[in-house]
């Protein structure tokens, strides 16, 4: 076992862990498929047991115990039943950083061959269309198309001051689209001189490094600043907070990098949005790369706050104590029953608080609770938070 | 045979093991990847990060030092989670450090500065360490930190073997573990019970340490004493008693390294690392 892809802290942050356990307690997944080794700690004792037999005393005396192929699949399986939601580094009483480990987890188990297939076919398609949906990567602006009167220019100018940067998920999947076409409209009516990629935006890498390909994605981070820098543009804007956490984490730019949440309220504190009245109850779901991954959890808050009659209901686990939805960490395309099980769990949250209304701040947040309030057939209505803030702009 | 040096032939091999196994552990982390030093050798990269930790350090030397106590020693953290589990974590880790650090000031003062004395009379307040007014307070603070250590072990044995959270899964290192301490501890106040019950063991000089008077045994070794009170009638060789403690003890070091006891170490750099590290919560630009 290659140990080049930990760092030394995450080789000490394997002996670190206690087995104390408290990980078990917040874990979103653990808590519906109680296997040991699915949770954290089951995890890190999988990954010592490797060690120990690679590089542990009798190892270093008697030489390397061969890896066993049905430990490292089972592993393996486990492993990537992760929505990467990170809560357990939260938790951890003695501050493990394990959502980096399991990704550092995902890159060995990639190097040994043991990932999930179809992550295999998501990579092949990210690499050869530059997008996660298989599409051409030239119909990534298609949810234009609603929109009557287009300028010319589709926004997509030679130059711009602001670039947006949509995303996969908001781009291709229809459920998502009212994302970018609201959060495109809010730039439009506060005079932002903003511009999109369009068939030049490349994935930011996120399913990439999720899955365990992390060395694969130098390429489209060169690009999407390049893209970027192209337009004259110093600041880009991100509807999706995984897109925004990869630039943050990865891309070390000197661009200036906004969640729409940032921005739209530096637009609100402007002056250059104003809300209409409307009495109206509603909850907000901390996604998960935005708020403990990005420490991003008062700009929504504020938002919310600002407009005139809205009452915000916080979850009983929101904050840096919000539960994953189940849409996380491609855990969606590795075990959708899994990823659904969460997602109902989130929904009986959101029922709790006695409001019908849940606002997000995650394009993949809003179609995982969305669809499955659907199959439940609960009357739920999601929004992201362009949206919400859209319907009552004056 | 002299105490000291059949103490001194103990004590030099365990710690040689017990830095040896902190190696082993340390070498091991160490082949991992440093960003931006790849190439670099083992020992390369352990002085990049001791450096960078050096450096760090002394940017903010207060706020480390505030963290080593709130988050390492008192564990805030664990505070917010569970009192019970604060109290048993605390109990032992400031007995622990507490019994550590009086032991060396004890140590040093009562050995070396003494004997320095002789020779440099700036050294001669150690007096006060060795025989005088100091020594009675050293006694007293390492029995009541020990004391504090046993509390806590015992804690820790009821919630993993009695209450026994669902959260927890006991395996045979964490019985080990609790166990060695639990004898340690135990052992050391069955021999001060027993060194008060026969105060012709201390006169005899058959353990190394110099005693406070026996008149003030009550309120300075307060739980030996109580022990004390029954083992009167008992009668054993003290010389086996001392090995019994000894040897465990010095066992434990060895044992540290390899073992979950490492976290005293592991865990410590996580933490520092974590509030280091921590993004604040970020602000609307």
């Amino acid at each position: 076992m290659d140990l080049s892809k930990l760092s030394p802290k995450q080789l000490l942050e394997i002996d670190a862990c206690t087995r104390c356990g408290d990980c078990l307690r917040f874990c979103p997944v653990y808590s519906q498929r109680t296997e040991e080794a699915i949770n954290p700690r089951g995890k890190i004792q999988a990954m010592k047991k490797f060690l120990r037999g690679q590089y542990g005393l009798w190892a270093r005396v008697f030489g390397k115990k061969k890896l066993d192929e049905a430990e490292l699949e089972k592993f393996s399986e486990m492993a990537y039943r992760c929505t990467l939601c990170g809560e357990c580094s939260v938790q951890c009483p003695v501050s493990i950083d394990s959502r980096s480990l399991w990704l550092a987890f995902k890159e060995i188990l990639v190097e040994l061959g043991h990932y999930p297939k179809n992550l295999g076919v998501m990579k092949k398609n990210v690499l050869a269309k530059y997008n996660i949906s298989g599409d051409s990567n030239s119909s990534r602006t298609d949810w234009l198309d609603r929109f009557e009167n287009l300028p010319p220019h589709r926004y997509q100018k030679d130059r711009a001051e602001v670039v947006y940067f949509v995303g996969c998920v908001s781009a291709y999947f229809p459920m998502a689209h009212k994302v970018p076409q609201s959060f495109l409209q809010i730039l439009e009516r506060s005079w932002v001189d903003f511009t999109l990629l369009g068939g030049e935006e490349w994935c930011c890498g996120f399913p990439l490094i999720g899955a365990g390909f992390k060395r694969e994605i130098e390429g489209f981070i060169r690009h999407n600043i390049e893209g970027v820098k192209a337009k004259g543009a110093r600041t880009v804007v991100f509807s999706c907070p995984s897109c925004y956490h990869t630039w943050q984490e990865h891309y070390h730019t000197d661009l200036n990098l906004f969640d729409s949440t940032q921005f739209v309220l530096n637009l609100i504190q402007k002056g250059k949005i104003r809300f209409q009245e409307e009495r109206i109850k509603v909850t907000y779901h901390d996604p998960c790369d935005l708020g403990r991954q990005s420490g991003i959890y008062d700009a929504p808050r504020k938002i919310l706050q600002s407009i005139p009659g809205v009452e915000l209901v916080e979850l009983a686990h929101h904050g840096e104590q919000s539960k994953c939805c189940g849409g996380g960490g491609l855990l969606e395309m590795v075990d959708p029953e899994l990823s659904i099980s969460l997602a109902r769990e989130k929904i009986k949250e959101i029922e709790a608080t006695g409001t019908n209304l849940v606002i997000s701040a995650c394009q993949q947040c809003t179609r995982t609770i969305q669809s499955t309030a659907r199959r439940m057939k609960v009357p739920l209505k999601v929004m992201y938070i362009t949206e919400f803030v859209l319907k009552h702009m004056q | 045979m002299d105490k000291h040096l059949i103490f001194y032939a103990m004590f030099i091999p365990s710690m040689v093991l017990f830095f040896w196994g902190l190696w082993f552990r340390v070498s091991l982390y160490l082949r991992g990847t440093l960003k931006g030093s790849e190439e670099t050798t083992q020992w390369g990269k352990l002085i990049i990060l001791l450096g960078r930790g050096w450096q760090g350090f002394w940017k903010r030397p207060l706020w480390y030092l505030k963290i080593v106590i709130t988050d390492v020693i008192f564990h805030k953290k664990l505070f917010r989670e569970s009192f019970y589990r604060w109290l048993t974590h605390t109990l032992l880790v400031v007995g622990f450090v507490a019994t550590f650090v009086v032991d060396m000031i004890k140590g040093f003062t009562t050995g070396y500065l003494v004997e320095w004395s002789h020779s440099i009379p700036f050294f001669s307040f150690a007096h006060a360490f060795k025989t005088g007014s100091i020594r009675p307070f050293l006694d007293f603070f390492l029995e009541f930190f020990s004391f504090l250590i046993l509390i806590g072990c015992i804690l820790a044995m009821i919630r993993r073997f009695f209450i026994r959270p669902d959260q927890l899964r006991t395996e045979e290192e964490d019985i080990v573990t609790l166990v060695f301490i639990l004898y340690m501890v135990a052992s050391g106040f069955f021999i001060e019970g027993y060194r008060i019950a026969h105060p012709e063991v201390a006169a005899n000089r058959v353990y190394m340490a110099d005693f406070t008077p026996a008149s003030a045994n009550n309120w300075i070794s307060f739980f030996g004493y109580f022990l004390s009170l029954f083992m009167k009638n008992i009668t054993l060789n003290p010389h086996f008693l001392w090995y019994v403690h000894v040897i465990p003890c010095l066992v434990w070091f060895v044992y540290i390294p390899h073992s979950k006891l490492l976290h005293i170490f592991t865990s410590s750099v996580t933490v520092i690392a974590d509030r280091a590290n921590q993004k604040p919560h970020a602000k609307v630009q």
